[in-house]
């Protein structure tokens, strides 16, 4: 089957695309320029990140929980297709990750990505007319979930699953740099001295506090294993040194986005504030490096997780869009910590999906929240989970949120975003939707579709829908259906679930 | 199958001694052994815990009912505007208010020994003990309550109260910015094996957190008995930015720090094995200009 393309992202003129693990650039007429593809090893090396990836979500966590193998009669009676069913079930949907986040840089000369479970951020040099040179390839500590970048354009924000936020320049330093102590002053890192260089281990225990023989054996063994993984590091000789990041701030809890914030004070100075949101409802302001060790606030509100953040364009930087698993976008004056006012959402996904013999939807989880200017006004398009719908909202001068109408579509959208065109007063939206969601209606025309990609020009009060044609036809991908709907929606699962004390 | 009817047996005669202790209210203190608890729990799992989404929609009142103001209803004009829906979903339901903030805390507050020592020294200071397991906090709750009738003439214990939270994820659901002047983290989960040191109570970005509650001159609490987690406790607050050690001097001459070595459970286990408590201080620095 072919894979969606699951983010877009403008940059002038050029229009990014990912497309499970590569990245297509397009012209404004959405002509195809060329292709990014994620590097694959060689099949005898392709063992290696498989298993990897296998291990990724948790490497220094406790050990992955035992599953139930089919028990013993089973597996007898099935024999041998029982037990190969079972390993492939284990192994990973695909052996190349999918793209995470994908966004350039202001000046728009650099891309950055974000694959999810190899935990890598790729860096790209933009030539300005949709060619990517691959710059760097950066694997972090923990799978990153949402990534920013500093206004001065140079260090990236990321922000993982263990709940902290790391700061990596975007263009890492020279290695004769990197010998050199961190200047003091430009960054102050918090000195952790957990995270960042890993203490060699040291055992507290020895022979004289081990009593049992037991304990002893393990003793001994693990000084036998800690032997050999020095040996292994020296062997490696320093190829184990990871890139350089400094941790920021952290939660105690997965993070789910992080943004940049400004103010500008009386005096003319432009100050910076990481707003970062997590799982647990919370969204914190904290200060800009290099004082992120202090938080400024919170905007507190929320009832369940916090997925998407957006300061509103148009010069109100202290306004702050915010959405996730309750049923209201929040509205946030995030400088002064307050709530500003909320607005349904659930409310309209009902007149979307409700009303049929499925049963009725009862929650909501918002994926993205994106805001651009539309000629005078300022502009919101919601997209939620699997609802086949671009719900449209529109900011007020007074700050308040306000359904202006439901844009329904095809299949489901999975992002969107704007292009600008000098032709048009009002920017083109671009939006990618899940072919392998398309409504009967229209299945007939698009069977076994490829990627989907849709403008909407607004018309009227109406918005104007073309399909984009001729887009590559993507690598086939052996992959179900349910497979991919599960890499591409995962935002319905932070939802807690909490059934135990 | 006999083990299995001793361990039935002994979960009945725990829940019927709670019930009668819920029914009858006596003034009788609590029996640890029928709240005893496993030590640890893991913060980062998502335990069914109850927390009000902002500090402003916490209702302090069952917690300290005697600090409960009396206000006459027309704070809450509810006739005069039901069309303005809106507001009225902004702030969905107005606690009772309480004529005091909460501004001792004792993360992780166990059997609550620290809480009931410290309450009549500081007789007109809400306290308030955050403890993660169930039962435990059970047993303080009743605790206080027992405590409060036994001295009802002195109006003791009144300024104490207990919750059960997650304080690693929800401290700021509970205290707004600066609200604290003391936090006491007493003999903390030591989590020895490296995997598990992200759980450890103190961190430099938890640390970030501590910082928020607390108001500038405000201090930190810590004592262990095991020697690596002090260590770990020092460098991470010496490491922030936000806080400096109190002087050896100035720390032996707090009042609080004498209750601490000898009044909390642990410390009091602690000195029945002839073991060591390692004490630090750290206080609150005001946010430095940028």
């Amino acid at each position: 089957m072919d894979l969606p393309y699951h983010l877009i992202k403008v940059c002038g003129n050029v229009v990014f695309a990912a497309q499970g693990s590569d990245i297509h650039s397009f012209s404004s007429a959405l002509e195809h320029i060329s292709t990014w593809k994620y590097p694959v090893k060689q099949p005898d090396e392709s063992k290696a990140p498989e298993s990897e990836a296998q291990e990724s979500p948790a490497p220094e966590g406790p050990p992955t929980k035992r599953r139930k193998v089919e028990n013993g009669q089973e597996s007898a009676s099935k024999g041998q297709q029982g037990s190969k069913k079972n390993v492939k079930h284990d192994l990973p949907a695909n052996e190349k990750p999918f793209l995470q986040k994908l966004f350039t840089t202001a000046d728009g000369r650099h891309l950055v990505a974000m694959t999810g479970s190899d935990k890598t951020i790729w860096v790209f040099e933009h030539d300005g007319a949709g060619n990517l040179k691959q710059l760097s390839q950066r694997a972090m500590p923990k799978r990153p979930c949402s990534l920013a970048l500093t206004l001065d354009n140079r260090t990236i924000l990321s922000a993982d699953k263990f709940g902290d936020v790391y700061a990596l320049p975007l263009l890492p330093s020279t290695p004769t740099t990197e010998q050199q102590p961190p200047k003091s002053g430009s960054v102050t890192p918090i000195p952790t001295p957990s995270s960042t260089t890993p203490i060699p281990f040291k055992s507290q225990a020895n022979e004289l506090t081990v009593h049992t023989k037991r304990n002893l054996r393990a003793l001994e063994n693990q000084k036998i294993s800690l032997r050999r993984n020095a040996q292994q590091d020296e062997a490696a000789g320093g190829t184990t040194a990871q890139c350089e990041h400094t941790l920021l701030l952290g939660h105690v809890s997965m993070l789910t986005a992080v943004c940049v914030g400004t103010v500008t004070t009386e005096g003319g100075k432009t100050r910076e504030y990481i707003i970062t949101a997590d799982r647990d409802e919370h969204i914190r302001v904290s200060r800009g490096m290099p004082q992120a060790f202090i938080i400024e606030g919170f905007c507190l509100g929320h009832e369940d997780f916090v997925s998407q953040l957006c300061v509103a364009p148009g010069g109100r930087v202290e306004v702050l869009i915010s959405g996730g698993g309750d049923d209201y976008l929040f509205v946030w004056d995030w400088v002064k910590g307050e709530l500003l006012g909320r607005v349904g959402v659930l409310e309209h996904v009902k007149g979307v999906v409700g009303g049929g013999e499925e049963e009725e939807v009862n929650k909501v989880a918002v994926t993205r929240v994106f805001a651009c200017g539309m000629g005078e006004k300022t502009s919101v398009f919601v997209v939620v989970e699997r609802v086949p719908a671009l719900f449209h909202y529109e900011l007020l001068p007074s700050n308040t949120l306000q359904h202006r109408t439901t844009i329904p579509l095809p299949g489901n959208p999975l992002d969107v975003d704007a292009l600008s065109d000098a032709s048009s007063p009002t920017p083109r939206l671009l939006v990618t939707v899940d072919s392998s969601t398309l409504t009967s209606a229209e299945e007939g025309a698009a069977v076994a579709s490829g990627p989907s990609l849709i403008t909407l020009d607004q018309e009227g009060a109406g918005w104007r829908r073309t399909t984009a044609e001729n887009l590559p036809a993507g690598e086939a991908v052996n992959m179900t259906t349910a497979e991919l709907h599960k890499i591409l929606y995962s935002t319905e699962s932070l939802r807690k679930i909490s059934d135990f004390d | 199958m006999v083990r299995h009817r001793t361990k039935k047996d002994k979960r009945q005669k725990r829940e019927e001694y709670r019930a009668a202790i819920r029914q009858e209210g006596t003034s009788e203190l609590p029996r640890k052994k029928f709240y005893r608890q496993r030590a640890h729990a893991n913060p980062f799992s998502d335990h069914q815990l109850i927390y009000p989404p902002s500090p402003d929609q916490m209702d302090w009142s069952s917690l300290y009912p005697h600090y409960v103001v009396d206000e006459p209803q027309e704070d809450q004009p509810a006739p005069a505007e039901p069309e303005s829906s809106p507001e009225r979903d902004l702030a969905p339901l107005r606690p009772k208010r309480i004529s005091a903030d909460v501004e001792v805390a004792d993360i992780g507050c166990g059997f609550g020994g620290l809480l009931i020592a410290l309450a009549p020294t500081m007789p007109s200071t809400l306290i308030l003990g955050l403890e993660i397991r169930v039962s435990v906090t059970q047993f303080v709750e009743d605790r206080i309550k027992a405590l409060r009738a036994q001295n009802d003439a002195a109006d003791l214990y009144r300024n104490v109260g207990v919750l059960r939270a997650n304080t690693m994820k929800f401290l700021p659901n509970f205290f707004r910015k600066a609200q604290l002047a003391k936090i006491f983290i007493c003999f903390p989960d030591p989590h020895f094996k490296t995997r598990k040191h992200k759980q450890r109570i103190v961190s430099t970005s938890l640390n970030s957190e501590y910082a928020y509650v607390l108001r500038p001159g405000g201090i930190v609490y810590t004592i262990t008995d095991v020697p690596d987690l002090h260590e770990w406790m020092v460098q991470h607050f010496e490491a922030h930015p936000l806080f400096e050690r109190v002087p050896e001097e100035e720390q032996e001459a707090d009042p609080c720090v004498a209750i601490m070595r000898t009044e909390t459970e642990e410390g009091k286990k602690v000195e029945r094995h002839k073991g060591q408590k390692y004490v630090a201080l750290y206080r609150r620095l005001e946010d430095p200009e940028w």
